[in-house]
């Protein structure tokens, strides 16, 4: 349930990518959720689905800068699949903007990507709660 | 493997449109192997179509189960508890696991979720190509193990037609020519002399042509 009329982020991220507490801000203009998994290759197109369900306006996956992934190419796996749920949300007019995937270098351009995401959110329709 | 993709979300949707509560059941076998009815597929179905009805602000209550096999009455058994508490079943199986579900529960309606599409293999991942038509008269050992019925697109029997290029079909171009692959094969196995035996027209009444098709096990047969 929404606890505030903020635009709720959830953000699935490499735990090799990004600690959330290293985040320079957090961003006052949306309600930010951070999901750690172990490579970005884990997220599955079910937890993105269910992350809508759950209420966020916007999801976004944080992975590793290609060629850099611990795990050889789960980055790359992760931005195919990533592709494959936009398809999905674009099919069921959620429109795929909803769902970003970024390769990051470092926390510093989390808030970046945040206001990046929220610029998107205006031309989209408010997920019905 | 029967090869199947998911159908659109929105055929689905106008589907259920007449149910409040719906099974969505799914396949362990086939299907799952192609990515399109196993227990990952019926979650983000699920999921999918409950963030699409809620876009059009409808209501509806899905339920998730996979078994093993929908085509074997033995393993439809298990869904008997689930079926029963709902209105219609959107089966995620191959069009004879939708079959044998609506043979076993007369009194529900079940509604295919995918397209059964072909016979094929994992070619690498992620590619799905059909290897059998299932006619009914297998001709792979003259062929040296690939099909040109199911393969060539002109479903030529007695050598090529002289349209490829490269190896590739003139009609797909992004499609292995069969009839090089024979040859290759052959001609590795040392079994050209095969393609010396005139190959007649084939007769499909053995195939789906000759309509409807049954096995007839005798010793297991009760």
């Amino acid at each position: 349930m929404r606890t505030s009329s903020l635009p709720k982020i959830t953000v699935f991220h490499c735990a090799n990518c990004l600690d959330p507490v290293r985040v320079p801000m957090a961003s006052s203009a949306c309600d930010l959720k951070f999901v750690a998994l172990a490579c970005s290759s884990m997220v599955k197109d079910v937890f993105l689905l269910r992350a809508f369900e759950a209420g966020a306006d916007a999801v976004v996956v944080l992975v590793c800068p290609e060629g850099a992934c611990r795990y050889v190419e789960g980055n790359l796996r992760a931005k195919k699949r990533v592709q494959w749920v936009k398809d999905l949300l674009d099919e069921i007019g959620m429109d795929g903007r909803r769902l970003a995937l970024h390769n990051l270098a470092s926390a510093e351009a989390v808030p970046a990507i945040v206001d990046q995401t929220l610029a998107v959110l205006p031309q989209s329709e408010p997920v019905p709660a | 493997m029967i090869v199947a993709e998911r159908k659109p979300v929105a055929e689905i949707k106008n589907s259920l449109a007449p149910y409040d509560k719906v099974l969505i059941l799914g396949c362990g076998t086939c299907v799952k192997t192609c990515f399109a009815g196993g227990e990952d597929e019926v979650a983000v179905l699920a999921s999918a179509l409950r963030l699409a009805l809620k876009q059009s602000g409808q209501q509806l209550r899905f339920e998730e189960l996979t078994v093993e096999r929908q085509c074997e009455d033995e393993f439809i058994q298990e869904a008997g508890p689930a079926v029963g508490r709902n209105a219609a079943v959107l089966s995620l199986a191959c069009g004879a696991g939708v079959q044998a579900l609506a043979r076993r529960f007369a009194a529900v309606p079940v509604l295919p979720g995918v397209n059964t599409t072909f016979i094929g293999v994992l070619e690498k991942p992620g590619l799905f190509t059909e290897e059998c038509a299932g006619c009914g008269d297998c001709q792979l050992a003259t062929f040296g193990g690939i099909c040109p019925f199911t393969r060539c697109a002109k479903k030529l029997l007695n050598g090529p037609c002289g349209g490829s290029r490269q190896g590739r079909c003139e009609v797909h171009p992004d499609t292995d020519c069969a009839w090089h692959l024979i040859i290759e094969r052959l001609n590795a196995l040392g079994q050209m002399d095969r393609l010396k035996t005139y190959v007649p027209p084939k007769s499909w009444n053995r195939s789906l042509a000759g309509g409807p098709r049954k096995l007839i096990r005798k010793d297991h047969v009760l």
